[in-house]
């Protein structure tokens, strides 16, 4: 005969599933944070051409001197426009340098694009085939990196940046200055 | 004004349903329950139509609809983009759940009373629960000032006449076990429960959730198959391991019941397997709708759905599993099993559809935990899954084929072995026929082709039988698991993926077919712009058997890309090719599956389908 402590299990079982669902509510945690295995190491080195002109754009060159915001977008992604005025803010606000990754894109299109809402990028890289994105671990776009002025990258942000993440990115600023 | 109308029809179904609740604890107002049961239906389904008319007439003044809409959708998808979003599918759930309770209160007669008074009063707690939510963080008839010209349009990929119907179904499936789990409590919360014959109560709902939970994860399954362009049609997900979890229980629960049935056992096991199905419903959806964790399912980020779900859960759990701790154990007995019987035999697959179920749920909740505990991020994926739930499902569909015939009570053995040799002989001679043909191997390949067989020759042999006095349904539907086995284990074993880079006239070699990239050209769909490619289909012979026309669209209102695969398929194999990025210049990177078999996993599911319609006809007809 079954003992009558075992009909208690379900619900023993349940509370426990319930608090641990419970516990994972109120952290504050996003679901869509996933760790970099390149924070606190160099920046990945490439090569590609620039948006601007018929140069080449140099990783090595672009990304050694001073703190750079590296982001990733493309004219087709829709959260990247929203982000675009936290990116031109940081332009006008903070003075930062800002370099962009055009990611699977048509250079044209972005041209256009940057015309219309503005342009906060000192250099922007074409990655048309997302090799870049590859090498840099980027889990979707918009993707945002901080990149200090020995060429370290210390924070990365997944999703387009809203006001919350904007004062986080411009206190670690004022800490890495 | 129509959206407030809605909004009215909302509020009236929530006092409808406190009415239902509060008249089923009084004696004798059948009258009045009956006012609120119909009530309740009306006026949620009159709030369902009114948003689905604010849908078609594209009144952007509402924000669901201007979330979700845009003038150039064409009519169908205005209308299904109603269940296409966060709040409109849960104006749906709650029209299910009505439904449910209309069909409920329809069992009452002159000796059940209070049982389904009690039954009633459960399921209008769970409505209650349901319209509140509705209301107070989810309102689909919430208003956008000023009113928009047009909306944001509707994510492309959900554009599908099979995603059209995946959530109706699906939910029919989980919101039908919320009627086995009314039926439950009331067993458990009445003290004279056990003397109404609540099994046979039970057993058609639980069918109809069964049957419309298979087809409707078939469906979601399809459409991942040739929407999404990877080449697969399942890929625990989370949300589609949550919807696995309730099948899997309502699966075990569907055979006790029969047990319950026929030899009075299992009562208990019966009413928790019944109180587990809906709250692993319930769960499903608090993981799609809490954003707790990221799939393609997940809905808007929301914290205050997800607690308000999750107490939600809290309290029916709770309360039924502590009811079940305390009051169960009047539904025991000490009824006999042997091992070689059919309730043995159903038993022990139960038993393995509890461990597939754990299994998964680990599974699924597992990286959370990690998660929680050390703030790392650890995926659980494919061969997890591959190699702790396949060594489970291997017996239990060994024991699937013999199950059926053996009978209740006790068999010897030399007598199993008599009924089981014309399957045995159909079995081995068809996986060498088949074998002979294909001429590949693998261990997995062998082991499923066996199964498939083996279910498959087992329910013909029934089917041309027909001595054992057995439910014509139950064949169709063992027979539609023999040919889901089939089509799992071809397209799963035999898969042939090449991913290449091709220009016009290129050409490429996929098992004994050859594909010459023919021509590629520029489409207007009636939202959307297309590239399309014409790939030719060469068979060894040299002619052409297809042209395969996979499109790479763009749809501007939402400014997304999506793949349209195109699929060529006969009852042997697929050939799957799938557009991607890329020029004139440079080519296309083309993506080809050769996927042997896939089609019996559609054919497995209908038949299914099929065969629990014919039961659910069957067992309304004894209950009438």
């Amino acid at each position: 005969m079954i003992k009558k402590q075992l009909l208690k299990i379900p619900f023993i079982i349940f509370i426990i599933v319930l608090s641990i669902f419970f516990y994972l509510l109120i952290i504050d945690r996003n679901p869509s944070k996933i760790p970099s295995a390149l924070i606190n190491n160099s920046v990945p080195e490439f090569e590609t051409n620039s948006l601007f002109g018929d140069k080449k754009f140099y990783s090595s060159k672009e990304l050694k001197h001073e703190i750079t915001l590296v982001n990733f977008f493309a004219t087709w992604c829709k959260p990247c426009r929203d982000e675009h005025v936290y990116i031109q803010r940081f332009k006008d606000e903070k003075a930062l340098n800002i370099i962009g990754i055009n990611y699977k894109d048509n250079p044209k299109k972005t041209v256009q694009w940057l015309k219309k809402l503005g342009n906060p990028y000192s250099n922007i890289a074409i990655d048309s085939n997302g090799r870049i994105a590859i090498d840099w671990g980027v889990y979707g776009i918009p993707e945002t990196f901080i990149v200090d002025s020995k060429g370290i990258i210390k924070f990365r942000h997944i999703g387009p940046i809203n006001k919350k993440k904007y004062r986080e990115i411009n206190l670690l600023i004022e800490k890495l200055r | 004004m129509l959206p407030t109308l809605g909004n009215i029809a909302l509020f009236l179904s929530l006092i409808f349903a406190v009415s239902q609740f509060y008249y089923t604890r009084k004696k004798n107002k059948i009258k009045i329950i009956s006012i609120s049961v119909k009530g309740l239906l009306i006026s949620s389904l009159f709030s369902f139509f009114i948003l689905i008319y604010l849908h078609i007439i594209s009144d952007f003044s509402v924000l669901n609809v201007f979330q979700n809409s845009h003038t150039t959708k064409p009519l169908f998808y205005k209308i299904t983009a109603v269940w296409g979003n966060h709040e409109g599918s849960m104006l749906l759930w709650i029209i299910v759940l009505t439904i449910f309770n209309y069909f409920i209160f329809k069992l009452y007669n002159k000796k059940n009373y209070i049982f389904v008074s009690k039954t009633l009063e459960i399921q209008a707690f769970i409505t209650i629960g349901f319209i509140i939510f509705t209301i107070l963080t989810s309102n689909p008839f919430d208003r956008i000032i000023p009113a928009q010209e047009n909306g944001l349009g509707f994510n492309p990929i959900l554009q599908d006449p099979a995603l059209a119907i995946h959530p109706p179904l699906l939910y029919i499936g989980y919101v039908g076990f919320s009627a086995a789990f009314s039926i439950s409590v009331a067993c458990l919360a009445l003290k004279n429960g056990k003397n109404f014959p609540w099994y046979k109560y039970m057993k058609p709902f639980v069918m109809i959730a069964w049957t419309f939970l298979t087809i409707g994860i078939a469906l979601g399954s399809l459409w991942a198959y040739y929407e999404l362009g990877w080449g697969g049609w399942w890929f625990w997900d989370p949300v589609e391991n949550a919807s696995f979890m309730p099948w899997l229980i309502g699966t075990a629960l569907l055979h006790s019941l029969i047990i319950v049935e026929k030899r009075q056992s299992l009562q208990a096991w019966v009413l928790l397997l019944s109180l587990l199905a809906f709250l692993l419903s319930v769960v499903g959806t608090f993981l799609v709708r809490s954003g707790i964790l990221t799939s393609v399912h997940t809905f808007a980020l929301d914290p205050s759905r997800g607690i308000y779900i999750l107490a939600f859960t809290a309290i029916l759990g709770s309360y039924s599993l502590i009811l079940f701790g305390v009051n169960s154990k009047k539904y025991f007995n000490n009824n006999y099993f042997t091992f070689f019987s059919k309730e043995g035999a159903i038993l022990v697959n139960n038993i393995f559809m509890i461990i597939v179920c754990s299994t998964v749920f680990l599974g699924t909740i597992y990286p959370l935990l990690i998660e929680a505990m050390t703030n790392n991020k650890i995926s659980v994926g494919e061969p997890y899954y591959n190699s702790t739930v396949i060594p489970i499902l291997i017996p239990a569909i060994i024991i699937m084929g013999v199950g059926p015939i053996l009978s209740w009570g006790k068999e010897n053995t030399s007598n199993i072995i008599r009924k089981l040799l014309p399957s045995l002989l159909i079995t081995t001679s068809l996986t060498i026929l088949f074998f002979s043909i294909y001429k590949s191997f693998s261990l997995i390949g062998i082991a499923g082709i066996l199964l498939a067989f083996w279910i498959i020759s087992n329910n013909l042999v029934m089917f041309y039988k027909k001595k054992f006095n057995l439910s014509v349904g139950m064949i169709v539907a063992h027979l539609g698991v023999g040919f889901l086995i089939l089509g799992i284990t071809g397209s799963s074993v035999w898969q042939i993926e090449k991913i290449s880079n091709m220009k016009i006239n290129n050409e490429i070699n996929i098992n004994k077919y050859k594909i010459v990239f023919d021509s590629i050209n520029e489409i207007k769909g009636p939202n959307y712009l297309a590239l399309r490619g014409n790939f030719l289909v060469f068979d060894k012979k040299k002619n052409i058997i297809t042209t395969l026309k996979p499109e790479h669209r763009f749809y501007p209102i939402t400014g997304s890309f999506t793949s349209e695969a195109s699929i060529h398929t006969n009852i042997f194999r697929d050939l799957y090719i799938v557009l991607g990025e890329g020029n004139l210049n440079e080519g296309w990177t083309i993506r080809m599956y050769y996927n042997p078999l896939v089609i019996w996993i559609w054919i497995g599911a209908l038949t299914i389908f099929l065969g629990g319609c014919i039961s659910i006809n069957r067992n309304l007809k004894k209950l009438t």
